[in-house]
């Protein structure tokens, strides 16, 4: 983004005004905003400022990036934490009714529309959706996170089942496929044979012994889902607009906004990193056998 | 399974082992459609002028928005250009990013892969580190900022996404040598002198041919999709240039969402069919060659 | 002398149907398990014999099937035909460790890692009686110091990998035995562990045996381990019966070309380096691409033309019940008396 020529300030004056402005003003205006030092000395700027946790201001607007990103994370933690729980549950359970009725109808329906639920674009998928329920069936507001007025929760309610229904599509498709395949891994082992061989009934033997062990791999694969969630937000956000970092993101990218962009890079690396922390104690607690160091 | 019996009794089954592929291609429905699929719509698309009676930017002002009809198949969008045409050059853009962009990041990915993989040391180390860290962001907020870096552009993207692209190729073709070099015929090419590069690429890499070709598959798929989510969001191919994302784009725009379904509608049923039917080849690829399948 | 059958196996054919082909892995097996006796199912790997055992208990994998034969438990209320009862059903899950119990070969992969082994042995008696959690968790704990594991009730929290070899076996044997069944089918227990471990399991199979009165159906394909602890043997080859008797018999006075050809090639302990081993030629064939007629003529010394053209029936060589299926047996004894 650095290395663009133009910069912000070129894109914040809109093409008019640029006519009449001197370039004095310009020159004043890029000082003030600390774009006209040379690239290094900018990013060793930030480096240290992020250090001390002054995270810059937007050129656009001059609001502080710290208190931007407090106004639009919630927004995004709640879309993205209401498709994880739903792909978690709906992807855990249909994958282990796949496995349960490997080769039977309602395995071969669901894995198709698993292939389905994964080739499809996640916009597209968003798209339609809108189409059928808010423009045909009417059951759901058009988007935005809240009508004004209805604040609370459950007011709000139908504003975020659609964009998280969506979001949480093509993972549930994939978490499906995992845990099917992570169920038919388990339920091939050795284990599972002395189960039976104890005389206990199958619905024991397939969902005692063998669903806890197929569930520690697809416990470590919700950890690998969060980044996943991140960069699906950031799309999900524009069709429905809603406003979090996504849209947030995009319009930064848009106006070359380099502060909102880095701020919300870093922040989508730190998550990354806190995301596999949280997938290594998981697995800890799940496998006895894996001892956390 | 009393079918099975009598044909084993009969001595009609043979221990052959193509025979046996074959078998087990044929038994799989879902790539055979994927295959057929594909082709068609590849075709489809590399045979555009042949087909279209309109170019992608034939500009018709007095044809706006017009729904499907005998002179336009599909409609026509919110200037007037036919969409049926646009599908079909548009598809040759997407589908060479999709797969160009795969095959560029096997190139690289496998090739450092590969030899890193087998050599271990210092060099293997590094291009870890460096694919670690690549790999931690998410991959749309990488795209993003390094498309606005270059800019927008057709091969800019192509380059973008193999940059993004080879350190998950890079992964799967080091596990694959790490394991196949501690076969023991690896130690026997080695006790024979062989040089690093021959034994790497010549012996190795063939035994890792098939997860390589059903990872490739898999990749072009992702890259279609995230060319199509990005030109949605405009930040992908320059809007002049027709691709199925970019045709996409227009249904930012709610009066268009709701009033003109053939401008959207079609496209995006293109899109998740080819995915669609490279996921079938891919599976079926896997299926295929993976031993501990059941007939 | 006959003793009293606690399960007879008669002419069991079973037939495994995999990537689109049919292996007959089963051919008219029969066999006879005495109450109170150890029977070892003798063989290669892949002659077949664990397939039996898993017929037995109804535990063969979904791709395959019993086509034929009888396998019948000798229970105190009646004769119980096992190969007509559907696999899941409340009654062969009935006679699945109340009357019939099963350990395997590796105890690591056997054991569930991530449930505790009081809870696995608890599972047992939780699912054949009525005993409270509290009472079955105390009846696990006294089975893991009936079969020797040291400390007890600090041992029934861990985990399987938190024991070692030996004492995971003897844990399997405490969750196997936890019902005092009347047969206890053993597949190849000893072979993961020690030589050393290994004699202080079978010890403890013996004493389970004299004290329980517990038949036991032991796999293996240690020649040495039939000579310490079998009173009946039965030799398999590629899915077929081919000597059975008592292991005086057998060992013994070999009638089969296959059992002598196993016993010339087992080295002896103390014997030196120089004693003569005679590996058996040739390999075990394809099991899709059997042989016509015995099995085991290609790699026979004393394979005639009959050989080669059927399998031979089941012979019976004195009134003992010494059998053997083989055309040319008389030849191969007369020339060991010689």
């Amino acid at each position: 983004m650095e290395l663009m020529p133009g910069d912000a300030v070129d894109f914040m004056i809109p093409p008019d005004a640029l006519a009449t402005i001197s370039q004095a003003e310009l020159d004043l205006l890029r000082s003030e905003l600390g774009l006209d030092a040379p690239f290094l000395v900018r990013y060793g700027t930030w480096l240290v400022n992020l250090v001390q946790g002054d995270f810059g201001y937007s050129l656009q607007s001059g609001v502080a990036v710290s208190t931007l990103l407090a106004n639009t994370l919630p927004a995004t933690l709640e879309l993205s934490l209401a498709a994880l729980v739903l792909s978690t549950l709906f992807g855990s359970i249909l994958g282990v009714v796949s496995a349960l009725y490997k080769g039977r109808l309602s395995d071969n329906v669901l894995t198709v529309m698993g292939m389905i639920g994964v080739a499809i674009p996640q916009f597209l998928f968003g798209l339609i959706m809108i189409v059928v329920f808010v423009f045909k069936l009417g059951w759901f507001p058009v988007g935005g996170r809240l009508t004004v007025g209805n604040e609370a929760f459950l007011q709000r309610l139908d504003h975020l089942i659609l964009p998280s229904v969506v979001l949480a599509l093509s993972m549930t498709a994939g978490v499906m496929r995992y845990c099917r395949s992570s169920m038919l891994d388990s339920l091939n082992k050795e284990f599972i044979k002395t189960a039976r061989s104890k005389g206990l009934p199958p619905w024991r033997v397939n969902l005692v012994h063998g669903l806890r062990v197929a569930m520690t791999p697809v416990a470590v694969l919700i950890g690998f889902r969060l980044p996943m969630l991140i960069g699906g937000s950031v799309v999900i956000e524009q069709v429905f607009q809603w406003p979090g970092v996504g849209q947030m993101f995009v319009s930064a990218v848009r106006s070359q906004n380099t502060p909102i962009v880095m701020m919300v890079a870093f922040f989508s690396v730190l998550i990354v990193l806190i995301a596999s922390i949280l997938v290594d104690i998981a697995t800890a607690l799940l496998d006895p056998r894996v001892k956390l160091s | 399974m009393d079918r099975l019996l009598l044909l084993e009794e009969q001595g009609r089954l043979s221990g052959n082992p193509t025979n046996r592929t074959l078998r087990k291609i044929a038994a799989n429905p879902l790539a055979i459609i994927g295959l057929v699929l594909f082709l068609i719509l590849l075709l489809a698309c590399m045979a555009a002028p042949l087909i279209s009676t309109y170019g992608p930017n034939a500009i018709d002002l007095r044809n706006r928005l017009s729904p499907p009809s005998r002179a336009h198949l599909l409609g026509t969008d919110q200037i007037g250009r036919d969409i049926f045409s646009r599908i079909l050059y548009g598809g040759r853009i997407s589908i060479f990013v999709g797969l160009g962009s795969a095959l560029g990041a096997a190139l690289i990915g496998v090739s450092l892969g590969t030899y890193a993989g087998y050599r271990r040391g210092a060099l293997d180390a590094l291009v870890m580190k460096v694919s670690e860290i690549m790999m931690s962001f998410p991959q749309i907020i990488l795209v993003s900022i390094l498309v606005t870096i270059v800019g927008q552009s057709l091969w800019n993207l192509l380059l973008i996404f193999i940059l993004t692209g080879w350190p998950s190729m890079y992964r799967m073709a080091r596990s694959q040598m790490l394991s196949i070099r501690e076969m023991e015929y690896i130690q026997a090419l080695q006790a024979f002198g062989i040089g690093s590069f021959t034994i790497s690429f010549k012996h190795m890499l063939v035994n890792a041919v098939g997860p390589i070709f059903v990872n490739i598959t898999l990749s072009t798929a992702m890259f279609i999709l995230q060319e199509a989510a990005l030109s949605f969001l405009g930040l992908g191919v320059p809007l002049e240039q027709a691709t199925w994302g970019n045709i996409l784009n227009v249904a930012q725009d709610l009066n268009i969402l709701r009033g003109a379904w053939w401008v959207w509608l079609p496209v995006g049923l293109v899109i998740t069919l080819f995915v669609m039917a490279i996921n079938f080849i891919g599976d079926g690829l896997r299926d295929a060659a993976d031993p501990t399948q059941v007939g | 002398m006959q003793h009293e059958p606690i399960l007879t196996v008669d002419d069991l054919c079973v037939n495994f149907y995999t990537n689109q082909r049919c292996n007959k892995a089963l051919r008219n097996v029969s066999f006879s398990l005495s109450k109170g006796r150890t029977l070892c199912l003798v063989g290669e790997s892949g002659c077949g014999k664990s397939v039996t055992a898993n017929a037995i208990m109804q535990l063969l994998p979904s791709l395959s099937r019993i086509e034929q034969g009888t396998i019948t438990y000798h229970a105190q209320e009646g004769a119980v035909h096992i190969e007509r009862l559907s696999r899941n059903a409340r009654e062969m899950r009935r006679l699945r460790g109340e009357d019939i119990a099963m350990i395997f070969q590796d105890p690591m992969t056997a054991l569930n890692p991530v449930f505790s082994v009081g809870f696995q042995i608890d599972e047992m008696i939780l699912n054949h009686t009525n005993l409270s959690k509290k009472k079955a968790r105390e009846r696990s704990v006294e089975l893991l110091k009936q079969m020797g594991v040291p400390l007890p009730e600090q041992r029934a929290g861990e985990y399987p990998h938190q024991y070692s070899g030996g004492m995971r076996q003897r844990a399997m044997i405490a969750m196997a035995m936890a019902c005092d069944p009347k047969i206890l089918i053993a597949d190849e227990p000893t072979t993961a562990l020690d030589v050393t471990i290994q004699a202080q399991i079978f010890a403890l199979m013996h004493a389970l045996k004299e004290q329980k009165e517990t038949s036991i159906l032991l796999i293996t394909h240690d020649m040495g381990v039939v000579c310490e602890m079998a009173d009946d043997v039965a030799v398999m080859y590629m899915g077929n019966i081919v000597e059975r008797g008592s292991v005086v018999q057998v060992m013994g006075c070999p009638a089969h070309p296959y059992t002598r050809a196993l016993l010339a090639s087992i080295p002896v302990l103390g014997k030196g380096k120089e004693q003569s081993l005679e590996p058996i030629r040739g390999t075990t064939p394809d099991p899709f691409d059997r042989p016509k007629g015995c099995q085991f003529a290609p790699r026979c010394d004393f394979a005639t033309q009959e050989c080669h053209k059927a399998m031979p029936d089941e012979q019976i060589i004195d009134q003992d019940g010494h059998m053997v299926r083989c055309f040319n047996y008389k030849e191969l004894m007369n020339e060991r008396q010689a």
